[in-house]
């Protein structure tokens, strides 16, 4: 959606990683396209584990009123009780020290996410296998400290079996809770099996941790960025043909959903 | 005043200042160019780098390809150039090296910039690090000793706590000092590992 506002900054918020140098990665490639279209008068970003922190960011932003979206894939702890805290701000609208601050919502739970699940597993595919004879898994952590972070994977099943896409089934797993991704091979009967990875980056996670509980990888590997080879699709695992994406939040149309949080946001939360 | 103006007071054209490892320059004609300071005397075989994204992926890695999540390690990569004519644009490219480190420094030295101290820090810390507010004194010294002093160039301006008297860093002409204003997600990560580690000693099953 345009949007124009050189006199806001937008800030885009991070997890970041101080071990894997790719976590912040999408973060920034969505900050510089959207500071390259100027529709605001800067882009920044912050992280939790990276810099600058959120503690650090205040005094790099000279604008007076504050576009804030969490680069985050659900709500939860994070946008709800750490970055408010970290930031120092309150509710959807507030004021810091003269400044008028706008949070967001977190992109993972845009409306736009789920064409975007249906674009990345399509696109992964060979030529001519049929996704009747498919079944979609979008993977998440899972964690029993955040129910939303599940709640906003098993949303997206349920709006992607909606929408009428073939695909032969299309189910949610987790890293860390059942259902677990791990024992993929028995919550799926199809031929072949999509993996698309609802997580922000191609990290620790989606591309250490996960190949290796689907056993396309025995042990976590370097991180992407320090390999020649991103991934090798698709992988034949006993008997079965499996196909593992990079993470949803890599997806260049990330960027436009950014913007769209904060077109969201003036439609029904400003004040 | 913006941080554009704040730039070029602190340097005019035809002058140089440091700012952690890099050595900033202004030419007579007003550009500004950054060099690391290992660099500064031979401009030679240097790659000039003039994107955002470029100086980002540079200052990530160092010399042996290592990860540095911490931007103000002091290990940042020699061979590279970055010049520019606008001042704004040449604040981004430094925040793509050390972000904030420069705004940092001109909200600290207006007073617009309070340090928290590092008993407040870990006291506002939840999840996994609640218990990082529990450390003595010792622990953190030991956080500044073993974390902060060798791994970082930024000078602490944060107290212990708010009892204790911390003086101001004061500007300098020749340099602009790399202030640090609260304790960073390493130091909050070690004073977890002190405190996890004094409870599981203190909590041993006693050797028969």
């Amino acid at each position: 959606m345009p949007i124009s506002k050189p006199d806001s900054a937008l800030l885009i918020l991070g997890h970041g990683s101080t071990e894997n140098p790719d976590s912040s990665h999408p973060s920034w490639e969505h900050a510089d396209k959207i500071a390259a279209t100027g529709q605001f008068g800067s882009v920044h970003c912050a992280f939790w584990k990276e810099e600058p922190s959120f503690r650090q960011i205040w005094p790099m932003i000279e604008e007076d009123e504050v576009y804030i979206v969490p680069n985050f894939i659900s709500e939860g702890y994070f946008t709800r009780e750490v970055l408010p805290r970290e930031l120092e701000i309150e509710g959807h609208n507030c004021e810091r020290k003269g400044k008028l601050i706008h949070y967001c919502d977190p992109v993972g739970i845009h409306s736009k996410m789920t064409d975007l699940l249906i674009k990345r597993a399509k696109e992964i595919l060979d030529p001519g296998v049929e996704l009747s004879e498919t079944t979609l898994i979008i993977v998440g952590h899972g964690t029993n400290l955040n129910k939303k972070s599940v709640e906003a994977i098993k949303d997206q099943v349920a709006a992607i079996r909606e929408s009428g896409e073939p695909f032969g089934n299309v189910i949610d797993a987790y890293m860390e809770e059942a259902p677990f991704i791990a024992d993929w091979k028995t919550l799926t009967d199809s031929p072949t099996v999509i993996v698309v990875p609802f997580f922000i980056a191609d990290a620790l996670h989606s591309y250490q941790d996960i190949p290796v509980l689907l056993g396309i990888e025995s042990e976590p590997t370097e991180a992407a960025s320090q390999r020649d080879i991103f991934r090798q699709n698709p992988y034949t695992i006993m008997g079965r043909t499996l196909y593992y994406s990079s993470a949803i939040g890599t997806d260049p149309s990330l960027a436009e959903v950014i913007v769209d949080q904060v077109a969201y946001f003036d439609e029904h939360y400003r004040s | 005043m913006t941080l554009g103006d704040a730039l070029e007071n602190l340097l005019p054209p035809d002058s140089t200042l440091r700012l952690g490892e890099l050595q900033l320059s202004r030419s007579p004609e007003g550009s500004f160019r950054a060099v690391h300071s290992r660099n500064r005397d031979s401009m030679e075989m240097l790659e000039k780098l003039e994107s955002l994204a470029e100086l980002r992926e540079m200052a990530k890695f160092d010399a042996n390809n290592e990860y540095r999540p911490l931007k103000t390690a002091p290990t940042l990569k020699c061979g590279w150039f970055t010049e520019c004519d606008e001042p704004a644009e040449f604040i981004k490219r430094l925040d793509a090296i050390y972000p904030g480190l420069f705004a940092t420094w001109v909200a600290y030295d207006a007073g617009d910039l309070d340090p928290v101290s590092l008993r407040t820090t870990l006291d506002r810390q939840t999840g996994m690090y609640r218990f990082a507010g529990t450390i003595n004194d010792q622990m953190a010294n030991e956080i500044m000793r073993d974390v902060c002093s060798p791994g970082c160039i930024r000078k602490i301006a944060w107290p212990i706590d708010d009892q204790c008297a911390v003086s101001r860093i004061k500007p300098h002409k020749r340099f602009i000092p790399p202030v640090c204003t609260e304790a960073c997600t390493f130091a909050v990560s070690k004073a977890r590992e002190l405190v996890k580690k004094a409870y599981d000693k203190a909590n041993a099953p006693e050797q028969s």
